[in-house]
């Protein structure tokens, strides 16, 4: 990339540092000529913000750093740990599990990292929120190797509900607490779909920007849960709130939990994959369609959509990531019943679980780590090297151990630079020819279903970037299609394929997907998009296994 | 007989209670022969579902009605974007989801496609994302059925529900989003 990198060691309190092309508090005359070229051509692609320096753009590879036990991956120079930002204890009314069971299962199933996110509530705002905590710095102290972050999910002002999650230190209660009292739409009787509560929902965000910036906590960050769910979250509030905040917003739940919930009754819930088993209401976004009330292969719609409403912000310029969680409640098949010795309203949380004495199928949730794994690219293993990574997008996602490792490289096609990976922006000079390089180590192993999945088919997904979008409830990206797909048909070993874009005139981003090959037709925007993408989820009739997909964040390629 | 077309807004945020409404006005008010019950999604102000039905005598309306609830007969209903009875009864017939209509309670257990459009005022069936259906198709009804008017036709959007089988695209019971919520 030709641009000076600052090697730096990512020591804990040191806020990641930018190239000074991206550092808006760098003015212009301090640039060279050709750092001045470079930022105005970010700009005039609507790339240049917070955002974009949020997303650690130009991240130099050579700052990762072993750590951790050997059996993570180390791949393309970051150490990937699987994470899941979304999981519910006994301090959530429609809970049952105490933290350590979570954090024990967790372990067990590979994650590395995880946030315990109860519902925003009354009695959680006023019980729950204190004492999660010391169930949350004991599993911490018992189980070393997995850590585990203070969140809430929070009931967003207005829309759905959403992760929030601070770096834990003294005042992570507090400040959790204080975001929570203030903003939280249950607590504050604040969830109709009205612009004051709009307006509300943007404060909180800015809270928490606050929240850092003050040094109450090293770090904050925010992901939309479940988006497409209900309707009610409107493409304008996700840009706004990605807008108001772009280092504090910065994604949204690629594919929800509750993946068992499609398992046919009586063996299952019989329901709608990820409990999508909604329509429009009063409180929806009325151009939202149908089918976006229903998954896609286990995606959401505004993921699982080629063209759809992630890639108009990605097409935009705006740096969205998306995740995977297990949004784990009740879990599918488990033994345990939820403990009663206690009056939930009362004293916010439910006693130990007990033996149920029979199998719970009508739960709907795996464990975090059974199913649903988000793979974030860290310089080393730490709750800040984790929200780093989240923040810059170097994620990845799988259902059912689809595969084992991923590393995926924009880059020139002649100098054999590394290029940049997951989350970044690669720049070159106009007419420059670009490959994007796919590693893939195949899921080698089995999955917790005890089989090895095979990789049928990657599918390489290419967008224009367009600048910022006049209507702020855009949801559709008119250029973003498929443009390569690679046959695999293997569960082992790695693969490596090179898509190459030619010579780049325009800017453009790229993005990955994967599939079992299972179940594949034409997507919601027509054959000429996406001949073989995701299908829509039966209601009562959707199997987790048979059905696996990964998706990955996007790159961005700007010629000048 | 004359019939009429009330609009109703009794400010019910969710479609099940705005279901449960429009039973006890039907009940009340009886429907008359051919008529129909909808209910209606109003996006200004504070989100909420309206309803309309056809009555043979709009002065009983206002004895059923909730508290606080409005309601107007659609000749003498207003275009006031905020007025909910007003776009309720005027977009009865055109637009909304019709709750109850002719043929209706011959909608439960598993039929064909063609005997859905047969016995009840349905005009047509759609899949979502898919083809027409062939009337031979069969749809597991759920005993739930809630066609909507697509501009005056009475249309009811199914999707798959298992190998050759359709369900309406709307379930009976969907999930509430969380214990917190309720």
């Amino acid at each position: 990339m030709g641009h000076g990198h600052h090697h730096h060691d990512h020591s804990h309190d040191e806020a990641v540092e930018l190239p000074p092309v991206l550092d808006q508090s760098v003015p212009d005359e301090a640039l060279t000529p050709d750092e001045v070229s470079r930022r105005g051509m970010l700009r005039g692609a609507g790339l240049l913000g917070a955002g974009v320096a949020a997303a650690g753009v130009l991240a130099a590879p050579g700052t990762a750093r072993a750590a951790g036990p050997a059996a993570r991956s180390n791949k393309g120079g970051y150490l990937w740990l699987a994470g899941d930002h979304h999981i519910h204890t006994r301090y959530s009314s429609d809970g049952m599990y105490r933290v350590i069971d979570h954090v024990r299962h967790a372990n067990a199933y590979g994650l590395d990292w995880m946030v315990i996110t109860d519902h925003g509530s009354l009695q959680h705002a006023k019980i729950g929120v204190e004492h999660v905590n010391p169930e949350i710095r004991a599993a911490r102290a018992e189980i070393d190797d997995t850590l585990v972050f203070q969140g809430l999910e929070w009931n967003i002002p207005a829309a759905e509900h959403g992760t929030v999650f601070v770096h834990p230190g003294p005042n992570e209660v507090s400040v959790l607490k204080d975001f929570e009292n203030t903003f939280d739409g249950v607590v504050t009787d604040t969830t109709a779909s009205t612009s004051a509560n709009e307006a509300l929902a943007i404060a909180g965000v800015n809270f928490l920007a606050g929240a850092v910036t003050r040094r109450r906590v090293r770090d904050a960050l925010f992901l939309a849960n479940h988006p497409a769910r209900k309707g009610i979250d409107s493409p304008h509030e996700i840009r706004g709130w990605r807008d108001a905040q772009p280092r504090i917003a910065v994604g949204m739940e690629g594919a929800p939990g509750h993946q068992a919930a499609g398992i046919p009754a009586p063996h299952g819930p019989g329901s709608g994959r990820g409990f999508y088993d909604n329509s429009p209401s009063a409180a929806s976004f009325a151009g939202y369609p149908p089918e976006s009330y229903r998954t896609f292969g286990g995606f959401d719609w505004m993921t699982a959509t080629v063209g759809g409403l992630w890639d108009s912000l990605l097409a935009e310029g705006k740096a969205w990531w998306i995740t995977a969680n297990s949004d784990s409640h009740t879990v599918h098949a488990d033994t345990a019943a939820r403990g009663t010795a206690n009056d939930f309203n009362t004293v916010g949380y439910y006693s130990d679980p007990t033996y149920g004495g029979d199998l719970a199928l009508a739960n709907g949730d795996f464990w975090p780590g059974y199913y649903s794994r988000t793979h974030v690219g860290a310089s080393s293993f730490s709750y800040a090297a984790v929200m780093d990574a989240i923040r810059a997008g170097r994620v990845w996602v799988d259902h059912g151990g689809l595969i084992s490792g991923l590393d995926v490289r924009a880059r020139q096609s002649s100098g054999g630079q590394r290029g940049v990976t997951l989350g970044g922006v690669l720049q070159v000079r106009k007419g420059q020819k670009v490959e994007l390089v796919i590693d893939i180590d195949l899921a080698g192993g089995p999955n917790w279903s005890q089989f090895q999945p095979t990789l049928a088919r990657v599918d390489v997904i290419q967008g224009d970037v367009t600048g910022p979008a006049a209507d702020r409830d855009t949801f559709t990206a008119p250029n973003t299609k498929v443009v390569k797909s690679f046959e695999v048909g293997r569960n082992s070993g790695s693969v490596r394929f090179t898509y190459d874009l030619g010579a780049v005139d325009r800017p453009v981003y790229l993005r990955l997907r994967g599939t079992d090959g299972t179940r594949n037709g034409t997507g919601a925007r027509g054959a000429s998009v996406d001949p073989n993408g995701p299908l829509i989820d039966v209601v009562g009739d959707a199997d987790p296994w048979k059905d696996l997909w990964f998706y990955a964040n996007p790159i961005w390629v700007l010629p000048h | 007989m004359t019939t009429y077309v009330i609009g109703v807004d009794a400010g019910t945020p969710a479609l099940q209670e705005a279901d449960h409404l429009l039973a006890e006005l039907v009940r009340g008010l009886g429907l008359p022969e051919g008529g129909a019950a909808a209910t209606h999604l109003i996006r200004t102000g504070t989100p909420r579902v309206a309803l309309s039905l056809t009555v043979s005598d709009p002065s009983r309306a206002a004895g059923l009605l909730p508290p606080g609830a409005r309601s107007v007969v659609r000749d003498e209903a207003s275009a006031q974007p905020d007025d909910g009875a007003s776009q309720a009864a005027l977009a009865h017939g055109m637009q909304g989801r019709v709750v109850v209509f002719p043929g209706v309670d011959r909608l439960t257990g598993t039929l064909t496609v063609g005997e859905v459009l047969e016995r009840s005022a349905i005009d047509e069936v759609a899949v979502l994302l898919g083809d027409p259906p062939a009337p031979e198709t069969r749809l597991h009804t759920r005993d739930h059925v809630r066609p909507e008017w697509r501009d005056g036709r009475l249309t009811l959007l199914t999707m798959p529900a298992g190998p050759g089988r359709l369900a309406p695209y709307e379930v009976p019971d969907p999930t509430p989003c969380c214990a917190a919520h309720h």
